[in-house]
């Protein structure tokens, strides 16, 4: 029984070790790529090594390059904090209040889940050009934050549920005002799902290419925009150099949030990433 | 868990703060505030309809920007007629039933695994959450990189003596098939699927996992009969989004996919971008198609999400 119990434990250890390292594989080999001068045929390492790749990223500047980085990045960070604000009042409405209407809202934020972004984005456009809205940076974070609401939600849903509402009214029956009593009782409650929703609506604003393309124009430059050409060009070299610029953005972002949420005392494995399909 | 509305501590009017307002007011202010709460996040889901809702209707020529009222069911009838239309919906619903069984299959021995092998949170980090923040885009790019008639396999495959020329293996890009579309789509969500059944299936394995072999069931037995049946609603839910996603998502058939036939995205992006305005409404039919194939996935989504409450008594 015990030598079964252990051989299954060996053979769980031998799959997991095997999907990290087909993980790893893809990943990797963009990075060899991005510093590659030239690997001739059918050679198994690279031949010789260069910066040529991250000098057009650095010489791209704001048409093609660091400049893009930049901008992509500020509409991430504000779409992440308004989708998250947003989100933390959804889900006082879901979880403390009891309305006509709430489950239908609950399963209304839940379908970009499950209805595409291109249908939506095709759909949407004539409206964006209408309200000016497209080809503005805004109007990207907008539609951004529409795409990245349902994960929001369903953290920010998850945690104040769970960290309930007594010890609020408590503070409000001690003569706390409504926001005073959410600020410092409730807020420090919720900082974890804070932080997990503020990580994943980043990320998932940061990767989106169509709804980008087609709300931005092409005239608002985002580092995914810019980075897709080269992903079906020839130049190896330059593709893998951004890609690499953009996995390493995301993994720092990534990182840098579960450090802050180490610090702020919160746990990393309840409050891990939510997954984006 | 959901429970918690107001105590009837407030109601009595023990709090000292309120007792000044008039009762009525109290009351009607309290019965509109989870509606002030959920306002922004309806503004926003009100344009993504909007947005869905616009769209198909111009699958029905309606399009109230080109002064087009009349509904009609040609451009459907259209679609249906077109021998490209039909191989790509085929091809569609092959790609993403494949990407989505294979992601349901992988994530449920995946999920198994890292809980039998008591993984940490770094095991997991490097598992689950890098590939699951990887964008989709990036990791075909890699695939490339590894699987092209150039790339890294191939050489080995050289080196080895079986591949002559880097002609001789099967492309990645652009097969017929659509291998290398699903091989991402697999990467990325066998990852996916492994992470939202990881902690139900942990919690069981725990507690009642130890009861079933206490009572002297083989392991492979309770994971049968005990450990897959309560993460089904989990893991059906994960499949769901997957397959939803993979049906119609843009990047990966248009970087991996072939010319014929496309993916229901790629063509239906083509004849949205057609200079000639009308091809727009037949665009928005294979848009319409996609939507229905969708919905019918999420109504699914939302049933099991129905049950799925029922039996936890929330």
């Amino acid at each position: 029984m015990s030598a079964r119990k252990n051989s299954g434990a060996r053979w769980a250890r031998v799959l997991v070790v095997l999907q990290i390292a087909c993980v790893a594989l893809p990943l990797s080999i963009i990075a060899v790529w991005a510093f590659t001068d030239s690997w001739p045929w059918p050679n198994l390492l690279p031949e010789s090594f260069s910066l040529r790749g991250m000098q057009t990223i650095v010489r791209g500047g704001d048409a093609t390059g660091l400049g893009c980085l930049l901008l992509s990045v500020e509409i991430s960070v504000v779409c992440a904090v308004l989708t998250t604000a947003v989100a933390i009042l959804a889900a006082r409405a879901i979880c403390f209040h009891r309305w006509v209407g709430r489950t239908a809202f609950e399963y209304l934020t839940m379908l970009p889940f499950l209805i595409p972004t291109t249908v939506f984005a095709m759909g949407v456009q004539v409206a964006f050009i209408r309200l000016h809205l497209a080809y503005t940076a805004f109007g990207v974070v907008l539609a951004h934050a529409i795409v990245a609401l349902p994960y929001a939600v369903a953290i920010m849903t998850e945690t104040t549920c769970g960290a309930g509402q007594a010890r609020e009214q408590a503070a409000r029956t001690l003569g706390a005002s409504g926001l005073r009593a959410f600020w410092h009782v409730s807020l420090p409650t919720i900082t974890p799902g804070i932080l997990s929703s503020l990580c994943m609506s980043f990320i998932i604003s940061f990767s989106q290419y169509f709804l980008t393309l087609l709300i931005g124009g092409g005239k608002v430059r985002t580092f995914a925009l810019i980075l897709f050409p080269y992903l079906s060009g020839g130049d190896r070299t330059i593709a893998g150099a951004y890609a690499l610029v953009f996995l390493a953005t995301t993994l720092l972002v990534f990182v840098a949030f579960r450090v802050i949420l180490r610090k702020t005392g919160g746990s990393t494995e309840e409050t891990a990433l939510y997954g984006e399909a | 868990m959901r429970n918690t509305t107001r105590t009837p501590l407030s109601d009595r009017g023990v709090r000292m703060h309120a007792t000044a307002r008039p009762r009525a007011l109290r009351r009607l202010t309290e019965g509109l505030a989870p509606y002030a709460l959920a306002l922004p996040a309806l503004a926003l889901m009100a344009l993504f309809v909007y947005g869905v809702g616009i769209g198909v209707l111009q699958g029905f020529g309606i399009a109230p920007f080109l002064d087009r009222f009349d509904f009609t069911l040609e451009y459907f009838r259209e679609a249906f007629t077109r021998s490209d239309f039909t191989s790509s919906l085929c091809f569609s619903l092959f790609v993403s039933l494949m990407s989505s069984l294979i992601a349901l299959g992988g994530g449920i021995l995946l999920s198994a695994a890292l809980v039998k092998a008591k993984s940490g949170s770094f095991t997991q980090l490097l598992g689950l959450q890098i590939p699951i923040m990887s964008m989709h885009a990036l990791v075909a790019l890699g695939f490339i990189f590894l699987l092209s008639g150039s790339g890294l396999l191939a050489r080995v495959l050289y080196v080895v003596g079986i591949v002559g020329s880097p002609n001789d293996l099967p492309s990645i890009v652009g097969a017929p098939s659509g291998w290398g579309i699903i091989l991402v789509y697999a990467w990325k969500e066998i990852p996916y699927v492994a992470f939202c059944t990881i902690t139900i299936m942990s919690h069981v394995s725990d507690s009642l996992g130890e009861a079933a072999a206490t009572c002297g069931a083989a392991p492979v037995r309770s994971f049968f009969s005990v450990t897959l049946p309560l993460s089904l609603t989990a893991s059906l839910k994960a499949f769901l989004v997957v397959f939803a996603f993979s049906f119609g998502a843009y990047e990966i058939p248009f970087l991996l996919g072939p010319t014929a036939p496309k993916a229901l995205p790629i063509l239906a992006y083509l004849e949205f971008q057609d200079p000639d305005i009308l091809n727009r409404f037949y665009a928005m039919a294979i848009n319409g198609i996609v939507t229905l194939v969708c919905a019918l996935a999420a109504l699914v989504y939302f049933l099991v999400l129905k049950h799925e409450r029922k039996e936890g008594g929330r």
